[in-house]
């Protein structure tokens, strides 16, 4: 009989009947055999260790953190509902004290769904850790600061977006570079918005990284940054392409490696994030998580066929990493120096590609620069579906001024010609479309 | 006629049924000759033993030699290949880890080591050990490491169990502890067994006999001697089963109370079919792959002795003896009955003498007081109830459609059995805001359970196309299938392969088939469809025997 040092909530929902088509990488198949190894391995038999059932996200907790266009429900898919209620069942428990931390493991995914959502990007349509986020935030609201370690091969450009103006989410991502992978961002200089600078850090690791040159990131770039932020929360989007056998990436990370990761960090909450090589990976990074969340000794997990010596990193990788480990940390260590000057609104515009649906977006997006909250901001979207809207997103704790100025865009948004004009007020818990 | 007997720890109860007539009952005090017991039972049903056509036994000699630890010494050989380190599961010193592993769809990555297998049994040989149980990870899978460290080693032991024959489920340490008791207790079964149809024989009892299982089926004396480890807990399940013969309605969901004298057993039977544990039962602090009725045990019963504990009543969890109005050291649940004038037997006096004490101290009127023990003791039985029931919602599903159309189990009644059943009904009416039946027959409820119990047997197939492998542990099948075969396929041949191994265990009735669990996955690999992977679970279904059903 093995007893866990955590309790460990397990929320296990395979959606065995959900595919974006049959041969895609999210089909039925995705979670079988990790449902095997831990079925195998006994893991649920462990004192303290303990499968819970999956929850269903409502239509407000979505709202809380997309604008969804044209409406929540043309959107999304009921498995959709079932994955981002996954995510909140397990915040929930870690909330309640049930467990310790909890594992949402759970399809389909999130991390590439932005703020505006006109269809799907990268395999997902809503941004399942953000939808649990912005819950805990209504139901705990001592809950200030929180962290999102993503640890998925893809950068989260998604979670990047929606928490782009938030000072109160750091968002790290650890990703393959760019230059070689999809989405194709996740640069340091992508380092947050003018209310939020140094809230976004992201870590483009070159292909063929494998367990020393993450784990250096980890110990030597992550941990001290969160040990200065000092997260209320901290979350791990534990994508699991960074595997050696990865069909769609090229990095040479293992179960192990990943396992150890999680020790380090420590997080409250994992949520199941991409990872293809369904067979070869995922059960053994999985059975390994679960092991490293309950403080269980995991040092026996292995892939079958690992051979260390055939993955280990190139040592001009390592040397690249530490180099970058280096400027990140100084990089951090200044965000108090950038400051915007002189304006009250900053825009930006940027064109979007939903590449899972064949859709194109262009964004202006507006934000009010404030000394005194997270500051308001606006999003003009655009399209190809022939949608036109505008978001207005009136962060929580904003200041009265931000307020005003949210309200007044909402209410009188100019000649544009929108379909439709959205209210996120978090703070008042407000959620509204009106059609001019 | 068919013979029912139930081996509780503290009477031995016997039933005689002809369709659904009880033709006789039989209550004798167990004693430490099982054997002797059962004959004494049997005898005192005074009936024609000629007549008997089927002989059914639920019996605790496997769950009391597994939790006092009075089983044979085994031997255990386990390979195990990368995961969870499988030494923390080794009970004894006798439990060797072997080289070989198996991944999850059955493929060898790491041989077995022919030269260590028999280095570890010649060890164990020479402890004087004469079983041993042989157990790999992923078995179910593939079980080709089990049957070689078999054939290497089985002519060198009198008794060998191999994992993958016990259950088809995937759970490596539960098939370490399970294959382990199962080989521990043959030796104990295989004598017990021959004693029985001797004693049964010398009676001129020559009917076929079974054995009750966990899961409230049966299986033959023959197969009890091959695995003996799913006759445990076998008593709840007798009572489950009892509860389901005595059942007046089979559509509605019943939650079932088996009243003790020391314990209160709680399960329910949704539509006629009672839930199962879903991983496995629980034996002496270990955990099994043994299918079994899900039934909570919680320590409140008649003869409870009721004390006062930080100013409160308190019932239970320990039983001093009988009850004070029936010469007992103690207060209890049955004496306060007493006192209310709910008990026709027994001396009142000497209830009320036993409970004025704790009215006095608590300064309540007698009454009141024992109306608050009656009440206490419904009420643990109550949030038990509720518990289980709550768990049992809580059970996770991994499909979009189960969540969307949750089945929630919510039980229309209450049906409760075994002694103070009759007295405490209108308590648990009260109580549990429901209707509260309590059968005719409540008091044999168990031998009744076992006697209609009707032979199952489950077993689970696995389909790969792409490796072109099915498997069927259970049945020890492990065939070459064509790339082609589909899911029909594999239930035809499931479903076959059930009916012949169904009328080699002797199954009575017609047998009828049904699926448990039913899965198909498209394999894609590299964005196209090599192959289909296919899960089959398939049962002879459990219930109650044609006979008694349909009189």
């Amino acid at each position: 009989m093995i007893t866990a040092k955590r309790k460990t909530g397990l929320i296990f929902f395979p959606a065995y009947d959900w595919e974006i088509s049959p041969s895609h990488p999210e089909r039925q198949e995705r979670l079988l055999y990790t449902q095997d190894q831990v079925m195998e391995e006994g893991v649920l038999d462990i004192e303290g260790i303990t499968e819970f059932k999956a929850g269903l996200a409502t239509e407000k907790d979505i709202c809380r953190a997309h604008f969804c266009v044209p409406d929540v429900e043309s959107r999304i898919t009921p498995s959709h509902n079932v994955s981002a209620g996954g995510c909140i069942e397990a915040a929930r428990l870690v909330m309640e004290g049930a467990v310790d931390n909890a594992f949402a493991l759970v399809r389909p995914p999130g991390h590439h769904a932005m703020r505006v959502v006109h269809g799907a990007r990268g395999f997902c349509n809503i941004n399942i850790e953000a939808v649990m986020i912005e819950w805990v935030r209504k139901n705990y609201p001592h809950i200030k600061k929180i962290a999102v370690v993503d640890t998925d091969c893809h950068h989260g450009d998604g979670t990047q977006d929606v928490y782009w103006h938030d000072p109160n989410v750091l968002y790290i991502s650890l990703h393959q570079d760019g230059r070689t992978l999809y989405p194709g961002s996740g640069f340091p200089e992508e380092f947050g918005g003018p209310n939020a600078l140094g809230r976004n850090l992201n870590v483009p690791l070159p292909p063929k990284t494998s367990d020393e040159g993450i784990l250096h990131v980890m110990e030597h770039f992550v941990m001290p940054v969160l040990g200065e932020f000092k997260p209320d929360l901290i979350i791990n989007s534990a994508g699991q392409d960074n595997h050696y056998s990865d069909p769609i990436t090229n990095m040479s990370f293992t179960a192990g490696g990943y396992a150890r990761l999680n020790e380090m960090l420590g997080p409250h909450i994992c949520v199941l994030e991409g990872g293809y090589s369904i067979e070869a990976a995922l059960p053994y990074v999985n059975t390994g998580i679960i092991l490293a969340l309950a403080g269980v000794d995991y040092s026996y997990i292995r892939e079958p066929d690992l051979d260390p010596e055939k993955i280990k990193e190139d040592p001009r990788i390592i040397d690249y990493i530490k180099q970058l480990t280096d400027t990140l940390l100084d990089l951090w260590g200044s965000r108090d120096n950038y400051e915007v000057r002189g304006e009250e609104i900053v825009r930006r515009s940027r064109n979007i590609f939903y590449d899972t649906d064949g859709i194109s977006e262009n964004q202006q997006e507006s934000v009010r620069v404030c000394a005194d909250c997270p500051g308001v901001y606006k999003i003009d979207s655009s399209a190809s579906t022939g949608y036109h809207i505008l978001a207005v997103h009136i962060p929580w704790g904003a200041c009265p001024r931000c307020r005003e100025q949210g309200r007044a865009w909402f209410e009188k948004p100019g000649r544009h010609n929108y379909n439709a004009v959205y209210l996120q007020d978090m703070d008042n818990d407000e959620y509204t479309v009106k059609i001019p | 006629m068919i013979v029912g007997i139930d081996i509780g720890g503290t009477h031995t109860d016997a039933v005689c049924i002809r369709g659904r007539n009880i033709v006789a009952t039989a209550k004798t005090v167990t004693g430490d000759d099982l054997v002797r017991s059962i004959r004494e039972a049997v005898e005192a049903l005074s009936i024609d033993y000629a007549g008997i056509r089927r002989t059914v036994l639920s019996t605790t000699l496997s769950t009391n030699a597994i939790t006092e630890k009075k089983y044979a010494p085994a031997g255990m050989i386990v390979s195990a290949g990368p995961g969870i380190d499988p030494r923390r599961y080794f009970i004894t010193d006798d439990f060797h880890l072997v080289k070989g592993a198996i991944d999850h769809r059955g493929r060898e990555y790491v041989p077995i080591d022919p030269d260590e297998v028999t280095r570890v049994a010649d060890g164990l040989k020479k402890k004087g050990i004469t079983g041993v149980g042989i157990v790999s990870k992923f078995s179910v899978r593939n079980p080709s490491h089990e049957t070689s460290i078999c054939s290497l080693i089985e002519k060198d032991f009198e008794h060998v169990s191999l994992g993958h024959t016990l259950s088809g489920s995937l759970n490596f340490p539960r098939r370490i502890h399970t294959a382990f008791f199962n080989t521990a207790v043959m030796p104990v079964q295989e004598r017990f067994v021959q004693s029985v149809r001797q004693a049964l024989s010398e009676l001129g009892i020559r009917s076929p006999l079974f054995f009750l299982k966990a899961d409230g089926g049966t299986f033959s004396d023959s197969a009890a001697d091959r695995h003996p480890v799913e006759t445990i807990l076998s008593g709840p399940a007798a009572s489950m089963m009892g509860g389901l013969a005595l059942c007046d309605d089979l559509e509605a969901t019943t939650l079932m109370l088996d009243i003790g004298g020391t314990t209160t057993d709680i399960g329910v039977l949704i539509k006629g079919i009672p839930v199962l544990e879903p991983r496995g039962v629980d034996i002496g602090g270990y955990k099994t792959l043994v299918r079994g009725l899900k039934v909570i045990s919680v320590g409140v019963g008649g003869d409870s002795r009721v004390s006062i504990a930080g100013g409160d009543i308190r019932v239970g969890p320990h039983r001093d003896g009988p009850p004070a109005c029936m010469g007992g050291p103690s207060p209890t649940p049955m004496d306060a009955l007493a006192v209310l004038g709910r008990l026709p037997q027994g001396d009142r006096e000497k209830a009320v003498h036993a409970i004025a004490p704790i009215a006095g101290q608590l300064k309540q009127d007698i009454s009141e007081v024992s109306r608050h023990i009656v009440s206490i003791m419904v009420g643990v039985i109550r949030r038990s109830a509720h518990e289980f029931i709550d768990e049992v919602n809580r059970y996770p599903v991994y499909t979009i459609f189960e969540m969307l159309h949750p089945e929630v189990v919510e039980p229309d009644r209450v049906m409760a059995i075994g002694g103070p059943a009759e007295l405490l009904s209108p308590f648990i009416e009260e109580s549990f805001e429901t209707r509260c039946v309590v059968p005719d027959h409540a008091m044999v409820a168990n031998a009744l359970g076992a006697a209609i119990a009707r032979t199952t047997r489950q077993i689970t197939l696995t389909a790969d196309t792409q490796l072109r492998r099915m498997i069927c542990p259970e049945l020890g099948m492990d065939e070459k299938i064509s790339p082609t075969m589909s899911m029909d396929e594999l239930k035809q041949r499931g479903e076959r392969a059930l009916r012949e191994n169904a009328s080699r265990l002797g199954i009575l009735d017609k047998g009828e088939v049904s699926i448990l669990e039913e899965q198909v996955f498209n394999i894609v690999r590299g964005f196209s469809t090599t192959g289909k992977n296919m899960r089959l679970k398939l049962q002879t279904k459990p219930g109650v025997i044609d006979e008694w059903g349909e009189a």
